[in-house]
């Protein structure tokens, strides 16, 4: 079978988080990689394709330095990597002074989504997203929900490799209007995101890019052309938790959001809140000034629920009292559609009409049930109602030129 | 029966690790003592100009002759055999951590070493040489064994034999990450090899930085010179409990512009560091290479923005000696 369609048939969390494509997959696409044989002594979960499996390919967004050193310039961490190192992502690697990217079209994760568990609201509800990723991450949450990818490197997780033109392939014989970078972290893979989401989109296929938002100006822009939407995750508003939760920074993420804005591409928020550490009432409000004043009040807001889960479980469940106290606060700064995830049946997973309050689509558990919205409007009063909802309007969202 | 434990080899291996603080190893460190009250640790420098010449791997030799005599010069012993049995037993399961990144330890270096434990009656399928890659160490020119017999030699990744990471993360300090199993269950006492070399973040790449190959994720602990991410690394049980001795490979070290291999900075130095406080051994050849940098007109790397600030950090934590002043360095 030469496609994907065996990956997604029977997927299990399991499958999402590492072994689904290379244990589905793995002979029937390419049959390249190096995927360990059948384990022995222990799990050997952690057991890998060897490194001289892994796909190399020449990145970009790098410059050279002296003495065969250099500098990437994809993400705002601009890691000097020495010959033979790599960067803080681990998948990308200095060979002789030439920087390579170790994870082009390497996927480990595959699966058939709806577009909501991204999750992306208002853009294309109801529809699937054919979703996708390498091994990575140039950040490193202590809550992360798939460490096991992103936190490893792509010779320790199996993988099968699929060039651009078969994933475009295999996302339309799904039937999904739309590939989704997703799991891990896209920026990592950029080369690849880059090349597959500007062959989509010649193809009509969309391209959702589900990211930290830790990424360099002219890389975004430049993706901006080939993209058709975006979710970034806001992890809080303070560089404190950026730095101590994330190895990360806030101010670059802000930036990234002001890039997204000014090209006009279609984007949400995340905001994964967890108690304590960004749930202060005072936190909320200005982060929600802040989006409203610099990005609008259109963009939607999810405030998310947090688990206990890799280096970060000493805390509870985060309370849906809280959850609900954050979207109030959001709503109150004028942010229009503020929503509430993980936290199935409840109505903050529905979407109203800003203006006269009709509900608009109705949600349960991240998968839609009804959507009333015609052309764009809502059925009572009329009013626009700000999303991407069909597949033209995807196309042409970020057909005006993006400077780089 | 090589790589399993009993009661009996539990004692024995008690026995080894109080050896080997008598003689200023990390258990010594780790005790509640004064820095100012304790031993001076003994790092020793062994060099041979003969080895400076030509290729490393043409002086087999002399290269153990030379190490047999750093290791008598560093436990007092009276010939080789008993010295190396000061820190290892015949049931100890070792592991030799090699480094294979970029410019590499010379397997020369490693055949004496395995040459003193054997003398030392260890048998030869209680000898792992390892690294991260089977790939990475063929590279370096190691044989790989992953049989039943003789020495083996394999990386983690190796199937069946190396066996990956665990699947837990450790958190030790900052750092969070997946041990090789071999190191987290494989092995109980560690030698380890580094090649006297220079690296653009960390300043040095010696004994303790060469543990980032014990770790599933070292990419994300390079910040602020990788500390104080080294020390984190070392100082896991794992780690710092079964570490009994360094030898640092300095027959050819390079000065600059690693870890990678660049062979316009190769300095033939024709020598061995050995020493049993791993701190010690690194803080006496980091030193090596900061007067070899000055002799060549270069910067210090405090200069260049890599001070190598782990080792300092290692030696604040208690788990060695940083200090040079307080290090016994003695030349053979
Ligand atoms: S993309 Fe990776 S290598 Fe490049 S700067 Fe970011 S973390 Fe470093």
């Amino acid at each position: 079978m030469d496609s994907l369609d065996n990956i997604f048939l029977h997927p299990t969390r399991r499958d999402v988080l590492r072994l689904g494509v290379a244990c589905g997959a793995a002979g029937l696409l390419c049959g390249r990689r190096n995927v360990a044989a059948q384990d022995t002594a222990g799990t050997g979960a952690l057991e890998g394709p060897k490194l001289e499996g892994v796909v190399r390919h020449e990145a970009r967004h790098w410059e050279s330095l002296p003495d065969r050193r250099v500098k990437c310039l994809l993400c705002p961490r601009e890691c000097e990597v020495a010959d033979v190192e790599r960067g803080y992502c681990g998948v990308r690697e200095n060979v002789g002074g030439r920087y390579q990217t170790l994870v082009y079209g390497a996927l480990c994760s595959a699966n058939v989504d709806p577009i909501e568990k991204k999750p992306l609201f208002h853009y294309r509800p109801g529809t699937t997203a054919f979703s996708i990723a390498t091994a990575g991450c140039n950040i490193e949450c202590k809550f992360c929900q798939n460490w096991q990818i992103s936190q490893f490197r792509p010779e320790q997780v199996p993988s099968v490799e699929v060039p651009p033109q078969k994933l475009v392939d295999s996302c339309k014989a799904a039937g999904s209007p739309t590939i989704a970078y997703t799991y891990s972290e896209p920026t990592i893979f950029y080369e690849y995101m880059h090349d597959t989401a500007a062959l989509a989109r010649q193809q009509d296929i969309g391209s959702v890019m589900i990211s930290n938002g830790y990424i360099q100006e002219k890389p975004m822009r430049e993706l901006c052309r080939a993209l058709t939407g975006a979710k970034i995750d806001l992890k809080a508003f303070t560089e404190k938790f950026y730095v101590e939760q994330c190895a990360g920074e806030l101010k670059p993420v802000l930036h990234t959001l002001e890039v997204l804005k000014d090209v006009g591409i279609w984007f949400e928020l995340v905001i994964l809140i967890i108690p304590t550490l960004n749930d202060s009432a005072d936190e909320i409000r200005q982060m929600s000034d802040w989006v409203v004043k610099h990005l609008g009040p259109n963009v939607p807001m999810h405030f998310t629920r947090y688990h206990p889960t890799y280096r970060l479980t000493n805390l509870p469940r985060t309370p849906v009292s809280t959850l609900e106290r954050c979207r109030q606060t959001a709503l109150d700064a004028g942010v229009r559609y503020v929503y509430l995830g993980n936290v199935p049946m409840h109505k903050g997973e529905n979407t109203y009409c800003h203006n006269c309050g009709t509900e608009l689509i109705h949600r349960v558990g991240m998968q839609t049930t009804d959507n009333r919205i015609r052309d764009g409007k809502c059925p009572k009063c009329g009013t626009a109602i700000p999303g991407v909802w069909s597949q033209d309007q995807a196309l042409a969202v970020t057909s005006r030129p993006a400077e780089v | 029966m090589p790589f399993s434990s009993n009661r009996r080899e539990f004692l024995v291996q008690v026995g080894a690790a109080a050896v080997g603080a008598a003689l200023g190893g990390p258990a010594l460190a780790q005790t509640s003592k004064p820095m100012a009250e304790r031993p001076r640790p003994r790092v020793v420098v062994g060099r041979d100009e003969a080895l400076a010449k030509g290729e490393p791997a043409e002086h087999a030799e002399p290269i153990r002759k030379l190490l047999d005599a750093a290791m008598q010069r560093l436990t007092g012993a009276s010939d080789a055999a008993a010295a190396w049995r000061t820190f290892f037993q015949p049931a100890n399961r070792i592991g030799i951590k090699v480094n294979t990144l970029g410019y590499s330890t010379h397997p020369v270096v490693v055949d004496a070493i395995v040459a003193g434990l054997r003398a030392a009656g260890v048998p030869a399928e209680n000898i792992l040489i390892w690294d991260r890659f089977d790939s990475e160490l063929v590279r370096a020119k190691f044989r790989l064994n992953k049989s039943t017999t003789g020495v083996r030699c394999f990386g983690t990744d190796a199937d069946r034999v190396g066996r990956g990471y665990q699947e837990q993360v450790e958190t030790n300090g900052r750092i969070g990450s997946c041990f090789s199993r071999i190191v987290a269950e494989q092995v109980d006492t560690l030698i380890c090899v580094p090649v006297l070399k220079d690296h653009n973040l960390a300043g040095v790449s010696l004994g303790m930085k060469n543990f980032y190959g014990a770790i599933h994720n070292p990419n994300k602990y390079h910040d602020h010179n990788c500390d104080p991410y080294v020390a984190d690394v070392v100082s896991h049980r794992f780690i710092a409990p079964k570490w009994r001795l360094t030898v640092v490979d300095a027959v050819r070290g390079q000065y600059q512009a690693g870890p990678g291999r660049s062979p316009e900075y190769f300095w033939p130095f024709g020598g061995l560091v050995v020493g049993a406080d791993f701190v010690a051994v690194d803080a006496v050849a980091a030193d090596l290479l900061e007067a070899k940098r000055r002799d060549a007109g270069l910067p210090t790397l405090a200069d260049e923005n890599r001070p190598c600030r782990h080792i300092a950090t290692a030696g604040a934590r208690g788990l060695g000696e940083a200090d040079l002043k307080r290090i016994e360095r003695v030349e053979v």
